[in-house]
C-alpha cells in the first residue's frame, strides 16, 4: 500500500470499525489507556479453550484515529489465531501492519490495542491457573 | 465593552470562507489527532504535525532555522504569507503551532476563532483533497528563544522575584498533585505531582466559550486579573509539555495585550522530574 492507501485504510476502519461493541460472554474484559493522547480501548476476548485460539474478539473505545483504527484492524487480524502466535507478535509488527510511514510518530496509539490484547491473554491464563 | 488588544490576529469563519482562494493566505490545520485532517479539512488547508514537523526528532527542542525554512517553503508559505491556524480541541494545537512560528518571527500569523469545531458546526464545506502549492520562498532569522520562551533556570529565578506572575494552566487535579496528567488520561511520565511554587491555577480552556471561540476581553481580563495575573507583570505560563500553555500565552499576549509573556515549554514534565526543584503539593491522598 502506498501512503494514501494506508491512510484510506485507517480512515475506513476508524469510520466503520469492525468487531466493535461489547461481547456478552467474553472470558476477559480488559481496558487499556494511552498517556500520549488520551486514547482508551477495552478488549473483549473469548477463547476457544480446547484449541487455545481466539474464538471471538471485540473492542470498544474512544480516542484518536490511529488508536481506534488499529483496534479494528487487530480484531480482524487475530480472530481464530493461536494465543501463542499473538504472544509472539511484536509491537513493530503492528506498526508495519498499520503502515509505518503513517503511524511511526504515534507508536503508542498504534500499539495500544495489541498491548491491551496481550494483557487480556495474560489475564485469561492467570484466571485459568487460579481456577485449576 | 473592551476590545481585544490585537484583534487583527483573530479571523472568523466568514473571513476564512471569503479567503479560501486567496493566494496570499495559507490555512494551516494543526491537531492532536494526526489523521483528523485526512477525514476532512477546510478546502485548501495544509496540515502541520506538531510532533513530526515542529519538534526535533531526537533532542527535546524545536526545529532549527533551516528546517523551519524548508518546512514552510514546502507548504507554499513565504515570508509575506498570511498564515491562519486552526485545529481541534479549542485550537489547542493551533496556538502551539502559532507560538512556534512566532519563535521564528513569522509576521502575519492568525487564529481562526472557534477552530475546526466551529467550522464544522456551521455546516461548512470540508475536503479530503490534499492541496499542492508552488514551493514558497522563506528566509527566517535564528530562532528567538529569549522573548516568548522560558527555560527551567529562568523560571527558578522568576518565582523568587517581585513583579512576576506564574500561570499553571493545567487541571486543578494536576495542580494539586492528585494527578500528573489530565483527568481521563493515564498517569505517567512525571515522577512528582504538584505545581511550581507561586503559580496561579487558571486552566487554559477557561479562556474559551462553549462554541470554542474566545471569551470577551472583559471576561478574560477578569479571569486572569482576579488571580493577580495582570499586564504590569512579567508573566510565565506552563502546563505539561508547553502546548496548553501556548494557548494561554496567546490569550495574554494578543487578546489582552500583556507586554511580557513567556511560555515555559519544559513545563511539568521537566519540573516534576527535576532533582531538587521546589514543588508545592496540596493533595494529601
Amino acid at each position: 500500500m502506498d501512503r494514501q492507501e494506508t491512510i484510506d485504510n485507517l480512515l475506513d476502519h476508524y469510520e466503520h470499525p469492525r468487531n466493535h461493541g461489547a461481547l456478552e460472554d467474553a472470558d476477559v474484559v480488559i481496558p487499556g489507556g494511552n498517556p500520549s493522547c488520551g486514547d482508551v480501548v477495552t478488549i473483549y476476548l473469548k477463547v476457544d479453550a480446547a484449541a487455545d485460539t481466539v474464538e471471538r474478539i471485540t473492542f470498544e473505545g474512544k480516542g484518536c484515529t490511529i488508536s481506534q483504527a488499529a483496534a479494528s484492524i487487530l480484531t480482524e487480524l487475530v480472530e481464530h489465531k493461536p494465543l501463542a502466535e499473538i504472544d509472539a507478535m511484536d509491537f513493530n509488527d503492528m506498526i508495519d501492519i498499520l503502515g509505518r510511514e503513517v503511524v511511526n510518530t504515534r507508536p503508542r496509539c498504534a500499539t495500544l490495542a495489541l498491548g491491551t490484547l496481550k494483557s487480556a491473554i495474560h489475564k485469561y491464563r492467570s484466571d485459568r491457573e487460579r481456577a485449576v | 465593552m473592551t476590545s481585544y488588544a490585537h484583534p487583527e490576529v483573530l479571523v472568523d469563519t466568514d473571513w476564512v470562507a471569503a479567503h479560501l482562494n486567496d493566494p496570499n493566505v495559507r490555512l494551516v490545520e494543526s491537531n492532536e489527532d494526526i489523521l483528523l485532517y485526512d477525514q476532512g479539512h477546510i478546502p485548501g488547508a495544509v496540515k502541520i504535525d506538531w510532533l513530526a514537523e515542529l519538534n526535533d526528532p531526537v533532542q527535546r527542542d524545536y526545529l532549527q532555522r533551516a528546517e523551519f525554512e524548508k518546512l514552510l517553503a514546502s507548504k507554499g508559505i513565504s515570508n509575506d504569507t498570511t498564515v491562519v491556524f486552526y485545529g481541534d480541541k479549542n485550537n489547542w494545537w493551533a496556538t502551539y503551532a502559532f507560538w512556534v512560528f512566532k519563535l521564528f518571527g513569522h509576521k502575519d500569523a492568525r487564529i481562526l476563532n472557534g477552530g475546526r469545531a466551529k467550522w464544522i458546526a456551521e455546516g461548512r464545506e470540508l475536503s479530503r483533497e490534499t492541496p499542492s502549492y508552488p514551493q514558497g520562498s522563506y528566509s527566517a532569522p535564528e530562532r528567538d528563544d529569549g522573548t516568548i520562551r522560558a527555560f527551567r533556570d529562568q523560571v527558578r529565578t522568576h518565582i523568587t522575584q517581585g513583579g512576576t506572575a506564574l500561570v499553571d494552566v493545567r487541571s486543578p487535579q494536576e495542580f494539586s498533585g492528585e494527578r500528573t496528567h489530565m483527568p481521563e488520561y493515564p498517569q505517567e511520565g512525571t515522577l512528582r505531582g504538584g505545581h511550581i511554587p507561586t503559580a496561579a491555577n487558571i486552566p487554559w480552556a477557561k479562556a474559551v466559550k462553549e462554541d470554542s471561540t474566545f471569551k470577551s476581553a472583559d471576561e478574560l481580563s477578569e479571569l486572569y486579573g482576579a488571580q493577580g495575573v495582570t499586564p504590569d507583570k512579567d508573566v510565565v505560563t506552563y502546563c505539561r509539555i508547553g502546548e496548553r500553555s501556548s494557548h494561554t500565552w496567546f490569550v495574554l499576549t494578543y487578546l489582552l495585550g500583556y507586554p511580557k509573556v513567556r511560555n515555559y515549554d519544559g513545563s511539568w514534565t521537566e519540573w516534576g522530574n527535576g532533582v531538587g526543584l521546589p514543588i508545592e503539593k496540596s493533595y494529601q491522598g
